[in-house]
């Protein structure tokens, strides 16, 4: 697999300020690596591939610098790298690991595995196309065709929410013990350099206490993990699995929250950005959030009751708040960057499905925009937009650019 | 807002030569993003470097697809996907030994600045590799940043060679200095 570098080092700009945090700027890729650092894991292991390669070259530099005391372990392959994580997590250590599109893939049996041996892992996965054919280009597919593993999964927008995404993802995946995967589109976000401010250690060190499960792996207290049990107890298993997974939605904004105590951030659940008074409302994850803010400014300026509607947590999807932010709006237009073939847009299905049955709910379009990283300005959101209000919804999602 | 489409192959510096610029621009106080998108990041293959500079936080995320400024370090690669990204004001810089009489001919209605930056490369003893000259020469070009400011980045981030950088970005930005000077008395 081929591997790009950024030969530029991340420079303190702004200096340190009396609170301890900097504004650095940082790629996607580096503010990743910067909240693993802060998080202090304890294992990571790593396998490189475009476009997440720049995180392994980050935390590999940071550990030679001293300042990232965890073992990084560099088996063959990705299926290996989850194979590493997963007893690790389970002798009750804080990992963490990086990977996209084809190395998800090829972790998909172990990513079961993890969910299902309850170890809280913390996984950035950069969203590119998955072949064939070959691409390098941003696309949900690789992490969206994980939704049913098990993973609670966060869509982030910038390399600042990467960042404090994947501190905020240890707090509540180790509450729940349920792993969490954090992604971030291809280039547009991991490879887009832009100011970041990096929280004081001291702070992540109060937010996130260390890593201390009841149960662990521990040859001194001899338990075991993943024994073959009975129809009841596999059916039980997964009871608890769902429980652990509902919790996620209100423990993520409650984390969020002491997020935002903490170092003055916060980025939701669900994010409504100019919803008040919408009578249409976009609905997207990942990157493209920030064209549909310019594209839903330059629709309010015109005129138009145009809202966005961010999917921050796709995973567990938080239909109670999706109910709550769409209530009210007549038309709802799902931008899919991914595709499904057979089914169309997932985002768009989840949606139809979170909202099925909700008195006086929303009609929703399904547009698959951005598939395999076709460019999406805010000048085509406007478009897509008009035509949809324009027109009767379809119930299979549709292709523009 | 500023957006700026910087063009070269894999292993040009064209990457490197787009965080450079965002740097120097954020470090006059400017909002920025700069980011690459390439098909394989393969050494010789085309790689786009995006550069936005803005008064307030840059939220939007997608190519550019209208510059208003192109710094292309290949002449190869001025044609037509990356001329659509021009409009008649786009101020394109080009690395090219040719002069601007050719690329008025071959390119009419663009605006197109040639800097022989190999050859200010090879003088300033970094044979071929030519970001710091380029970068020189765009800023002169576009106005900004100041020659000042992109020396300080310079001067901190260049891994090695640190004067021979600094003195090809100089000669880049004095050579286009001079060119439009010719252009005003002609």
């Amino acid at each position: 697999m081929s591997h790009a570098t950024t030969d530029t080092q991340a420079a303190d700009v702004a200096g340190t300020r009396p609170g301890g945090a900097r504004t650095m700027l940082l790629t996607g890729n580096q503010a990743v690596a910067w909240g693993a650092r802060l998080a202090r894991p304890k294992v990571c292991p790593l396998y490189p591939i475009t476009p997440q390669t720049p995180v392994l070259e980050q935390l590999t530099e940071f550990q030679a610098d001293g300042d990232f005391d965890a073992e990084i372990i560099t088996p063959e392959s990705e299926h290996s790298v989850m194979s590493a994580c997963i007893p690790a997590s389970l002798a009750g250590v804080r990992v963490f690991t990086a990977t996209a599109s084809q190395g998800l893939l090829l972790m998909h049996e172990l990513l079961h595995y993890a969910s299902g041996a309850r170890a809280p892992i913390v996984m950035a996965n950069i969203n590119r196309t998955v072949a064939s054919p070959w691409a390098f280009w941003p696309d949900q597919t690789d992490s969206l065709a994980q939704r049913d593993t098990g993973w609670i999964q966060l869509y982030v927008e910038t390399a600042q929410e990467a960042l404090d995404s994947v501190i905020q993802a240890f707090r509540v995946a180790e509450t729940v013990l349920v792993p969490a995967m954090v992604n971030l589109d291809a280039f547009y976000v991991s490879h887009a350099m832009e100011p970041v401010e990096v929280p004081d250690p001291a702070d992540v060190d109060a937010y996130l206490p260390p890593f201390a499960p009841e149960h662990k792996l521990d040859t001194a207290r001899v338990e075991s993990w993943g024994n073959v049990v009975s129809q009841d107890m596999f059916y039980r298993h997964r009871q608890s699995i769902q429980q652990a997974m509902d919790r996620v939605p209100q423990l993520l904004a409650e984390a969020d929250r002491a997020w935002h105590e903490r170092v003055g951030r916060a980025w939701g659940v669900v994010e409504r950005y100019r919803c008040d008074g919408a009578d249409t409302v976009v609905v997207t994850m990942g990157s493209m959030c920030g064209t549909a803010r310019d594209a839903v400014d330059a629709m309010r300026d015109a005129g138009q009751s145009v809202g966005l509607v961010k999917v921050r947590l796709f995973r567990p999807l938080p239909v109670a708040a999706l109910r709550a932010a769409l209530a009210g709006v007549r038309d709802v237009v799902v931008l899919d960057r991914n595709h499904s073939p057979g089914a169309g847009g997932i985002l768009h299905q989840e949606l139809k499905a979170a909202l099925y049955g909700m008195p006086g709910a929303p009609r929703v379009h399904g547009l698959l925009a951005g598939v395999g990283g076709v460019n999406v300005p805010p000048g085509k959101i406007v478009e897509f937009v008009r035509q949809a209000r324009a027109g009767d919804p379809q119930n299979e999602s549709v292709w523009v650019r | 807002m500023l957006e700026i489409i910087i063009q070269g192959r894999g292993g040009q510096g064209a990457q490197t030569a787009g965080n450079l610029l965002a740097a120097t621009f954020f470090a006059e106080g400017r909002h920025v993003q700069s980011f690459a998108s390439y098909g394989g990041a393969r050494r010789g293959t085309p790689v786009s470097s995006y550069i936005r500079v803005d008064d307030r936080p840059v939220r939007v995320r997608c190519d550019i697809e209208r510059a208003d400024a192109i710094l292309c370090f290949d002449a190869t690669l001025l044609e037509g996907r990356l001329l659509a990204a021009a409009h008649e004001r786009t101020l394109i810089v080009v690395n090219s030994g040719r002069p601007a009489d050719d690329f008025a001919r071959a390119l009419p209605g663009h605006r197109v600045i040639p800097v022989d930056a190999i050859a200010i490369s090879r003088r300033a003893g970094l044979g071929r590799i030519v970001n710091s000259a380029l970068l020189g020469a765009f800023a002169r070009a576009i106005g900004m940043p100041p020659l000042a400011a992109l020396e300080r980045t310079l001067a901190e981030r260049s891994p090695k060679l640190t004067a021979e950088n600094l003195a090809a970005c100089g000669d880049g930005y004095r050579t286009v200095d001079a060119l439009l000077a010719e252009e005003v008395a002609a």
